[in-house]
């Protein structure tokens, strides 16, 4: 259950956060992104399109896994690796509305108090002595703010990879070491082909909108799927190896 | 012209949903839009209306849309249509409240490496299954009011097979539109009056009231019932098959939802009446019901009032009174040929049959397809063009009346002379009767079909041969028995429908969807 309240620097001055709060993407397998983290994200993750599920609207993900419920970067209960995608980085704040009247609303920073990772004993604390926010506080209010504003820049970005027809399904047809197979769909990706073919108006045109650097590092980040196999197969391995000690 | 003359002009004559199929089925096949070695012209009168009936299409539209460019969102969006997953045919075995069967567009589960009928046919006393829900998961689908794929699928693409039901209307008004905006169709407002010809009998150039003359190499009659090229000109003679399907006549009508939000069926309602069927068709914003009759055996006034009690039950219309009611008389039949010299008919104009398997658009696609596939390199090579045409189509017109005859001659209902009528013998072509007595004793399978032009598939006879109640005696012979693989692909059947049904969003949502998000290209 999640309780959702405005953050308040009378209501919480003694309000602490631990890093718990990742624990919420243990068991997810895809996450949604935005195109100003690409370039961090590129480091670990293959960043892949994705449809959302009630609108069939393209969206950006990071791929962590190859089936529901698996995260490989979730490793005996920490997040293993450098860059941590905004939408985990910023648990346990969301960004919440507050009516301002009849017709107007104004955005305003929340916390999930049932969260395990809210407590007033330990974590870092989100105000100061003084009652003004923590460093750690203005750092979650940028990554929320990053994923406000990434939620135009994607729908610009991707209806400028539809416009120049960019987007094709890709399928994953993986074999592990311990010869699982499995088999991905309802994945997209860059076309490379149409890529290549592009004018150079349209070149010079998501250069101009500075998209074109974007859609490069999309298309390298699928080598990531190499490294993502091989953390599954060394998860594999770690699975028979407790399998077989404990037979 | 002589025999050397390569063709290169396409005249259409009438801008009905045939005529642009057609018409743009040949622009976009010779990419008229771009290139210029083909010109094609469709010519169609101001003054007359289309028909405007045949709101029930076959998964072949969706090819047909592709050929054509066209975006399923748009055309979704813009012809008011929605998705067809089969047809449901009630009360026409025994006329009971509880009598339906199926006639779904998927093949029976594992159908190319088996045939499930003759199991099913044995376990059927235990299993309690109709053959279409037990080897389908289609019937399911439509049961539960579901769409036969989500918002996630690409364009043209689903969870299980689809076509469409349209307005006729709306459809030739886009169709219009992008054949002349997209396809390079030319588009010339007039009304033919004069047919000029060759001595050999070719058509030479069509002369108008407006005082435009079209002059053509391939002329495609698309004029409707008026067969105004084949039939007025050429004289060939009408095939009437009435001696084999009764049906002549028609009672139309729209029927509002409820509210704007009612469900919207996913398959075509055929429901069996005294003298005939009526047909309830789910647009997005309206149904189109109508009740085909034979007005050898029922009066147009019987035939109204069946069709008023119909309406009044499935809506909250009060009746039929107070909206508009289209009478249409139908002739059942086809013409002896239907591509004579350089002149080839295409739509009502090459023939008819009651809408009870949506055969009219499919027709239109097939032939349309097979013309621009096919267009004759010069005027030396057409002829030969034009006799495999007509040997094509007369089979598949000869298979299509077969299969509608199937679903009168295996009724049980003995309420009135129209069904006793329907299965005197007389009335049943010999190619039916020849392939009732080989089922009497083989499973019907798919090595009964061997041609390349095949209109319904095996699956289909089996759909209504099972669906009707038709059994066949199996001796120790018959080669189906791998009971194991058989009763594991009704499990695997059985899962899949229950996952369907499940995932799949309701039909009424998915369209509410589309208008909203449309779908995406990939």
């Amino acid at each position: 259950m999640t309780n959702m309240v405005a953050i308040n620097n009378k209501l919480h001055s003694g309000l602490k956060v631990t890093d718990d709060a990742l624990s919420l993407g243990a068991n997810q397998h895809l996450v949604p992104v935005v195109v100003s983290e690409l370039s961090k994200l590129i480091v670990h993750y293959p960043v892949v399109i994705t449809k959302f599920n009630d609108s069939g609207q393209f969206g950006l993900s990071a791929l962590l896994g190859f089936e529901e419920n698996e995260n490989l970067f979730w490793q005996q209960g920490e997040w293993d690796a450098v860059y941590i995608p905004a939408q985990f980085e910023r648990l346990p704040f969301y960004v919440g509305t507050e009516a301002q009247g009849a017709d107007s609303s104004d955005r305003v920073l929340c916390i999930d108090m049932d969260n395990a990772s809210v407590s007033e004993e330990k974590g870092t604390p989100l105000f100061d002595n003084t009652g003004e926010p923590s460093n750690y506080l203005l750092e979650k209010q940028q990554v929320l703010a990053q994923l406000l504003d990434g939620e135009t820049q994607n729908q610009h970005f991707i209806a400028a990879l539809q416009q120049h027809n960019l987007i094709t399904p890709l399928t994953l047809d993986i074999t592990f070491e311990n010869e699982s197979k499995t088999s991905i769909t309802g994945l997209y990706t860059i076309d490379e082909d149409k890529l290549a073919a592009l004018s150079a108006d349209a070149i010079a045109d998501l250069h101009a909108r500075h998209m074109l650097q974007s859609i490069y590092t999309m298309v390298a980040s699928n080598a990531q799927i190499y490294a993502l196999i091989d953390k599954k197969n060394k998860a594999n391995k770690n699975a028979d190896a407790w399998f077989q000690t404990t037979n | 012209m002589t025999t050397a003359t390569p063709i290169t002009h396409i005249v259409v004559v009438g801008g009905g949903s045939a005529g642009w199929l057609t018409a743009g089925r040949i622009a976009a096949q010779h990419q008229c839009a771009t290139r210029k070695d083909i010109k094609v012209t469709l010519v169609e009168s101001p003054n007359v209306p289309i028909i405007g009936v045949g709101e029930g299409t076959w998964p072949t539209m969706r090819s047909t849309l592709i050929a054509f460019g066209i975006s399923e969102t748009t055309f979704i969006k813009e012809c008011d249509a929605t998705f067809k997953q089969g047809a449901k045919f009630a009360k026409w075995t025994t006329g009971e409240e509880s009598d339906f069967y199926y006639h779904p567009l998927m093949l029976p589960q594992g159908f190319s490496q088996t045939n499930l009928g003759p199991y099913w046919q044995t376990v059927a006393p235990e299993l309690n299954e109709s053959f279409s829900h037990a080897v389908c998961v289609q019937e399911a689908i439509c049961e539960a009011g579901c769409a036969p794929k989500s918002i996630r699928h690409a364009e043209f693409a689903g969870t299980a097979n689809y076509a469409y039901h349209l307005d006729a209307g709306k459809f030739t008004a886009f169709l219009t539109k992008h054949c002349t905006e997209k396809l390079g169709v030319q588009h010339v407002l007039a009304d033919v009056n004069h047919v000029e010809s060759f001595d050999s009998g070719d058509i030479k150039a069509l002369h108008t009231e407006q005082g435009v003359t079209v002059e053509g190499d391939l002329f495609v009659d698309c004029t409707g019932f008026k067969s105004m090229l084949l039939g007025e000109h050429y004289k060939v003679p009408f095939i009437p098959c009435d001696d084999v399907l009764f049906i002549d006549r028609a009672l139309a009508v729209h029927v509002p939802y409820d509210t704007p939000q009612s469900p919207i069926a996913s398959h075509t309602i055929s429901t069996a009446q005294d003298a005939g069927w009526i047909w309830d068709i789910g647009l997005q914003s309206r149904r189109g019901v109508g009740h085909v009759y034979s007005s050898r055996h029922q009066s147009k006034d019987d035939a109204y009032a069946r069709l008023d009690t119909y309406v009044r039950q499935t809506s909250s219309l009060n009746g039929i009174d107070d909206i508009n009611v289209k009478d249409i008389t139908i002739q059942s039949g086809h013409r002896q040929r239907f591509w004579q010299n350089n002149c080839v008919a295409v739509g009502l104009a090459a023939g008819f049959l009651e809408p009870l398997e949506a055969s009219a658009l499919v027709l239109v696609e097939l032939s349309a397809s097979m013309i621009a596939e096919q267009l004759p390199a010069n005027r030396a090579v057409m002829d030969i063009v034009a006799k495999r045409f007509n040997d094509t189509f007369s089979y598949r017109w000869q298979r299509i009346i077969d299969f509608l005859k199937l679903h009168y001659m295996l009724s049980k209902r003995e309420d009135s002379p129209f069904w006793r009528d329907n299965r005197d013998s007389h009335t049943i072509p010999d190619s039916l009767k020849e392939l009732l007595a080989l089922w009497q004793y083989h499973p019907p399978s798919d090595k009964d079909f061997t041609s390349n032009n095949e209109v319904f598939p095996a699956a289909s006879y089996q759909y209504v041969l099972y669906g009707m109640g038709f059994t066949s005696q199996l001796g120790t012979h018959q080669q189906w028995v791998n009971a194991d693989f058989a009763k594991q692909q009704l499990m695997q059947n059985r899962k899949a429908r229950s996952m369907a049904v499940e995932k799949l969003p309701k039909h009424r949502e998915l369209i509410n969807k589309i208008h909203q998000f449309g779908l995406q290209a990939v």
